[in-house]
């Protein structure tokens, strides 16, 4: 099972509402995976332990694990492209 | 029948928070069209996270107030209301028993002011709702005057929808995202301090030339961007200045890291919940004004990620426990909220377009009026809080509780100022306010932006022009 690393601001708002949505079309494709929640700042620290990490925001540090940017999740607009490549890189 | 309402109602508040909010969540739920199962299952949700907040809390406070009480007596430094974090504060607020009205409150001005074309921000993320909502909870239990309530929530709708209007732009250039702007309180409170202080610094010679930046800030202070750490080092800080011995300061540094990590926790429990309500009302809407090009009201959270943000903040935030010891008259205790100083300073760093210099001596203003605003509203905050159900008092001293959310945001407090005092006062005077601000934002800005654009038609090297556009 591929494990994905959710972030935004504070781990909580609208980090809630991409992992819900991203949990929903990976079920629906038949992809099996886990969301994890946490801060932007936090990602660093935790981003070796996961298979993607997916930000609703500008996140410029350098890390070793594959990044999606996510706002399409939440406005909307761009929303079933973004969730493709996600799973994409969970196939 | 209105006797058989009001009998039901009196009921639902008595049963308290854990009856009372997936009741209304439900019926909020049914509203906007969601099936019962779901909309049931959002509010035993909420309810869920409201018990989970309670119960943090309660430790908590039975934890550090001892220790804070402690602290006061062994240093002498007056503080005596925690602050508990804005995800309590919205867990009580959500608990209100009139929060159902001051949701359909919003969101009706909301749809109205686009109807009119008051604005173009579409903000239907019901979540941050109740940092308007906090302002009429609180202006209802001071004046006791529900209608008064209402006003107030529907004030700071307005305001905060026509500042999300006025600092678009600005976020679209600085962090990248066209389309979308932040009606989060949370985060625009900031400009009311941040607009005036920017200007004044642009003026005085010789400051207005000074920036620097810092290398390695998030190496060296990143752990202040570890809810984990950072509970563990404040937490064995107040045991340590409480003049405990060091079991009991390891003590109170686990178990305040814990409080750190688990109250988001909590707090997701109510996103989670919210959700279908909100993603209801946003097909909804986009659906009402799909034909005109909106903006789309987003969480803060979208831009907190920005590194001149995360520096910022990372600075700001010992700084901000300093001033809390050094500053007279203040009460808070900074603790749970210090983990959001990056949304109070977001815009601020939008604004002076990533000046390290300015960013630090607004920032520090903003806290400041945090600190002094959090400090004046905790009485009132903590009896809402005690009215909900949460049993703040701990044996052998009162403790208050206050936040870096609600009444402690410059905005909320100066509306909960306008509402409490007297209106004979202050209503000409936010009016004029308002007013003025309008006009400024609306007719005076976007004619300067065109002379400059024409200036710097004429004159394409002149940086001074360029840079006050």
């Amino acid at each position: 099972m591929k494990r994905v690393l959710v972030a935004c601001g504070n781990g909580i708002a609208t980090s809630t509402v991409v992992a819900s949505k991203i949990r929903d079309y990976a079920e629906e494709q038949g992809v099996s995976l886990s969301t994890n929640q946490c801060k932007l700042m936090e990602v660093p620290g935790k981003a070796d332990d996961y298979d993607l990490i997916v930000t609703t925001g500008q996140f410029d540090g350098s890390i070793g694990t594959p990044i999606v940017r996510a706002l399409s999740l939440l406005t909307g607009i761009g929303q079933e492209e973004t969730l493709e490549e996600i799973v994409g890189y969970l196939k | 029948m209105w006797n058989v309402v009001m009998t039901a109602f009196n009921w639902l508040i008595d049963a308290g928070a854990t009856v009372m909010l997936p009741v209304i969540i439900t019926i909020i739920g049914l509203i906007f069209g969601l099936k019962l199962t779901k909309a049931f299952k959002s509010g035993l949700t909420l309810g869920i996270g409201f018990a989970g907040i309670r119960l943090i809390l309660d430790y908590m406070t039975s934890n550090i107030g001892p220790a804070a009480k402690a602290m006061v007596e062994n240093i002498g430094v007056e503080l005596d209301v925690l602050d508990v974090g804005w995800g309590s504060i919205a867990a009580v607020t959500w608990s209100s028993p009139i929060i159902a009205i001051l949701i359909f409150g919003i969101l009706a001005t909301n749809i109205i002011m686009l109807i009119f074309k008051w604005t173009d921000t579409l903000d239907v993320d019901i979540w941050n709702y109740h940092h308007m909502a906090i302002v009429g909870i609180m202006v209802h239990y001071i004046t006791g005057n529900v209608f008064l309530g209402i006003s107030a929530s529907i004030v700071m709708a307005m305001t905060t929808f026509k500042i999300a209007d006025w600092s678009q732009p600005m976020i679209e250039k600085f962090f990248g995202i066209p389309g979308v702007s932040l009606p989060t309180v949370s985060a625009t409170s900031s400009l009311l301090i941040a607009w005036p202080l920017n200007w004044l610094l642009d003026r005085i010679p010789g400051v207005n030339k000074i920036n620097f930046s810092l290398k390695d800030t998030q190496k060296y202070l990143g752990f202040f961007g570890d809810q984990m750490i950072m509970g563990l080092i404040l937490g064995s800080a107040i045991g340590a200045l409480a003049g405990y011995d060091l079991t009991a300061i390891l003590q109170l540094g686990v178990s305040m890291s814990a409080v750190l990590v688990l109250i988001p926790k909590m707090t997701s429990m109510f996103m989670e919940g919210l959700m279908p309500i909100s993603g209801a009302a946003q097909k909804w809407s986009q659906k009402k004004f799909k034909n005109r090009k909106l903006f789309i009201g987003l969480d803060a959270a979208v831009v907190v990620g920005n590194q001149d943000v995360i520096t910022t903040a990372l600075i700001i935030i010992p700084l901000t426990i300093a001033l809390a010891v050094i500053l007279p008259g203040n009460r808070m205790l900074p603790f749970a909220d210090l983990a959001i100083i990056p949304f109070r300073v977001a815009l601020v760093v939008a604004l002076t377009k990533g000046n390290l210099f300015k960013n630090l001596i607004i920032g520090l203003a903003t806290t400041t009026a945090l600190l002094y605003a959090g400090s004046i509203t905790a009485p009132a905050l903590t009896a809402i809080a005690e009215n909900v159900g949460i049993d703040i008092a701990i044996a052998g001293g009162a403790l208050l509780i206050s936040s870096f959310a609600a009444t402690s945001l410059t905005h909320s407090f100066l509306v909960f100022l306008a509402f409490t005092g007297n209106l004979f006062v202050t209503m000409p005077i936010m009016v004029v306010v308002i007013a003025v601000s309008w006009y400024y934002f609306e007719v005076i800005k976007p004619r300067q932006q065109e002379r400059n654009a024409a200036n710097v038609k004429d004159d394409a090297g002149d940086v001074t022009i360029e840079q006050s556009n």
